[in-house]
């Protein structure tokens, strides 16, 4: 059995590639990506808590979080299909027109 | 059931009345002069129930001949605050005699104005509407039994006057003659209302002249200097109304208003008020002889005063708004002195009731002066004295009429001026004795009855008498209609024996409740020898007709040219100052030009910078703020990230050095 603090050590190293990448990535894809990897990141949380607690709700909680982000996923690559339809491009930093 | 049960009726037909014309339209009254018999109608069933009142609680026909109904307005109990405003009338003797002389000249005026009126066309209505209004407003001032209601109608009045000497608004000089009439009485008004605000205090929150009047002055909260400056700031209120040194500079302007505003205003209304307020205030005052002091002062000065600038003014009207002013100051040095008189002594002379007699009696010859002086202008259509001449030919009647009312006022004996004016020098005089200033007021009070009797036959001669100056306008002269002569004639009849209510008991019947005083001589013979054996009567009747004859000598026999007065420059200089009335006018535009601007400027100065400054700071630092911070809003959708992580981060750190998640 593995013990739970390298669920939740993995579960932080990813998390926070995830949230570097989301801050810094120029890419719209990329920092989607990014932010399936933070999500990712809080379902290995679920799955390790629910086999230390021997409870399933975690991993029911799991399988709801999957199943949000396939949709979020669908959103957003239909925004970001749209930016490109409208902007040619789908770079982040080119993109700021709600601004001051 | 007596009379005096319906006396809250008196204001209220009057202002029916006002209700009546004011609101119900041109068509309708048409026909009626513009609302005018309305008008007479309902001032004379006022004038009735105000004579039975008065009839009644003068000759004591009401139990304890004081008449008091009253309804609770406010109410406020409490420990450390508690006070009370009523509703009510309260009728002694006093206000008796104001109602006989309001209500009664008021009736008049109404109807001479029919015929005064009678070619303004649509602007009669108006008039009509606001003469009632002023009527009301004035007997409920009179009727009122207490200061706070009293101030009400005082407030009202003073409104009534701006509307009517504003009358026909425009010409623009009547227009800011009716705006230098309000403003001027209302710096009277201010001190009336700190007046008021001292008394409130003082007497525990309740303004009813039967509790002020029966109150134990020593307990007046603030002690006696406290109490003389509440008497002295209601004086000021006075003051005001009554057009008194050094605020009297308004009443000679309001002549720009109808000749028979001028009547009502001087004769019954407005200017009486501030006397009355006086004399109301009596049992109040006589604590206070600083105050009376003042008081009698101000109205010498009044009285010579206006009485020189009379001497030289060539319109008619003014000449008697001066005269008035002058009668005026007479009153109050009566109140003055007879106050003054009792403070000291604890005994009283004749200064209240001489003071009150006057009154009555300037009433009747002021208003018949008035209406004579209209039913001139009425006929030659011009004011100017200089225009005139000759007109006793063809105005026999008016000329008739006012030679008694010039008589009367100069102080000739039988008429009524004489006995009043007579009692009030002697009461000066008498007062002498407790301090020497008033033997110089009495020096005043002669000269300004020498002047007085001046001025007036001036104006009579050269009205009147003498060669027409203006043929044109000579020949177009006309008698007055029935309608106004018959008014004049009554007023004649009263102006030459008003006086006579001195041997009718006139001086017991007017005596302030705190004076039980009772008149020396009781039979007509006693009164009579009393009044003839004193050398004072003597000399203000010796005054009168030195006055009167150098009147004749002037503008009848012309043995003296009336030109020698500007003949050098020196006196030329005099002659212009006092046709600049000493200045005043101008004194009144410089404070409103320079003093009142001026002040204006700062403020406004400190309105655009302080104020506006600090609005419009905050204003240029929320924008200014507001620029800075929209930077923060860069459009990048990563930098809210980052910030909405670095939040969290921050809270988190937060908790973990605070403790609470561990």
């Amino acid at each position: 059995m593995i013990a739970i603090e390298y669920f939740l050590g993995l579960s932080a190293i990813l998390f926070a590639i995830g949230a570097m990448g989301v801050l810094v990535k120029k890419n719209a894809i990329v920092v989607l990506m990014c932010i399936e990897l933070m999500l990712n990141a809080a379902n290995i949380n679920f799955v390790a808590f629910s086999a230390y607690y021997g409870n399933l709700t975690g991993q029911v909680f799991a399988l709801v979080s999957i199943a949000i982000a396939a949709a979020e996923v669908a959103v957003g690559l239909a925004i970001i299909m749209n930016l490109y339809k409208t902007r040619d491009t789908i770079g982040l930093d080119e993109v700021s027109l709600l601004r001051w | 059931m007596y009379w005096s049960e319906l006396a809250w009726l008196i204001p209220i037909f009057p202002l029916i009345a006002f209700v009546v014309i004011g609101f119900l339209g041109n068509k309708l009254f048409k026909k009626a002069e513009g609302g005018g018999y309305v008008a007479i109608a309902m001032a004379a069933i006022s004038c009735f129930i105000s004579l039975m009142v008065a009839y009644e609680i003068l000759s004591g026909g009401y139990p304890g001949e004081l008449f008091k109904q009253s309804l609770l307005w406010i109410n406020v109990p409490g420990q450390d605050l508690s006070f009370t405003f009523n509703i009510g009338i309260y009728i002694d003797t006093l206000a008796a005699l104001m109602l006989i002389v309001v209500s009664f000249i008021s009736t008049l005026v109404v109807i001479y104005s029919v015929g005064y009126m009678h070619e303004e066309g649509e602007k009669k209505r108006r008039y009509y509407a606001i003469i009632s209004l002023f009527i009301g407003v004035m007997l409920g001032l009179v009727l009122s039994s207490n200061y706070l209601q009293m101030f009400i109608f005082w407030e009202l009045v003073g409104l009534c006057s701006y509307l009517l000497i504003g009358f026909w608004y425009t010409k623009p000089s009547a227009a800011s003659a009716a705006k230098k009439a309000f403003l001027v009485t209302r710096v009277g008004d201010i001190m009336f209302m700190l007046g008021l605000f001292i008394f409130f205090v003082g007497f525990g929150g309740n303004l009813d002249y039967e509790h002020i009047f029966n109150f134990n002055f020593e307990d007046f909260v603030g002690g006696n200097s406290m109490l003389t400056l509440g008497t002295f700031f209601i004086f000021g209120g006075a003051v005001g109304k009554s057009a008194q040194f050094p605020l009297h500079d308004w009443l000679p302007d309001a002549m720009e208003g109808p000749t028979t505003v001028s009547a009502l205003i001087h004769a019954a209304t407005m200017v009486k008020a501030g006397v009355y307020l006086v004399a109301r205030s009596y049992p109040v005052m006589v604590e206070t002889p600083d105050t009376m002091l003042i008081v009698a002062i101000v109205g010498g000065i009044t009285a010579l005063m206006a009485a020189t600038m009379a001497l030289n003014n060539p319109n008619i009207k003014r000449v008697l708004a001066y005269s008035t002013i002058s009668q005026l100051g007479y009153m109050f040095l009566a109140l003055g002195t007879g106050g003054y008189f009792f403070a000291l002594t604890q005994e009283a002379n004749a200064g209240y009731t001489s003071g009150m007699f006057h009154l009555m009696n300037h009433a009747f010859f002021k208003a018949l002066l008035f209406l004579s002086a209209g039913a001139v202008i009425h006929a030659v259509h011009t004011e100017d004295m200089r225009l005139m001449g000759g007109l006793s030919k063809k105005l026999k009647i008016t000329s008739l009429v006012m030679l008694i009312g010039c008589i009367s006022i100069a102080g000739i004996p039988p008429l009524s001026g004489f006995w009043s004016k007579d009692e009030i020098l002697a009461s000066v005089w008498e007062t002498g004795a407790e301090n020497p200033i008033f033997y110089l007021l009495y020096i005043m009070g002669i000269l300004t009855a020498f002047m007085t009797a001046f001025y007036m036959f001036r104006l009579w001669f050269m009205t009147f008498k003498g060669e027409p100056r203006d043929h044109h306008a000579y020949e177009h002269a006309h008698e007055a209609p029935k309608v106004m002569w018959v008014p004049l004639a009554i007023l004649a009849v009263l102006a030459f024996g008003s006086g006579f209510a001195l041997f009718m008991g006139f001086g017991e019947a007017i005596v302030p409740s705190i004076e039980h005083w009772h008149a020396h001589s009781e039979d007509i013979a006693g009164i009579l020898t009393t009044i003839f054996s004193e050398w004072q009567t003597y000399l203000s009747i010796i005054a009168a007709a030195l006055g009167i004859y150098l009147a004749y000598l002037m503008y009848i026999k012309k043995s003296i040219n009336p030109d020698v007065f500007v003949a050098t420059p020196g006196r030329k200089k005099v002659y212009d100052f006092l046709l600049a009335r000493y200045g005043f006018t101008a004194g009144y535009d410089w404070i409103g030009l320079k003093v009142v601007y001026g002040l204006s400027l700062v403020v406004d100065w400190f309105d655009r910078k302080v104020i506006d400054g600090i609005v419009n700071g905050f204003a240029s630092i929320t924008v200014h703020l507001g620029n800075v911070l929209r930077k923060g809003q860069t459009g990048f959708v990563q930098t809210y990230a980052g910030v909405v992580l670095a939040g969290l981060s921050l809270i988190v750190i937060l908790l973990f050095l605070l403790g609470g998640l561990i």
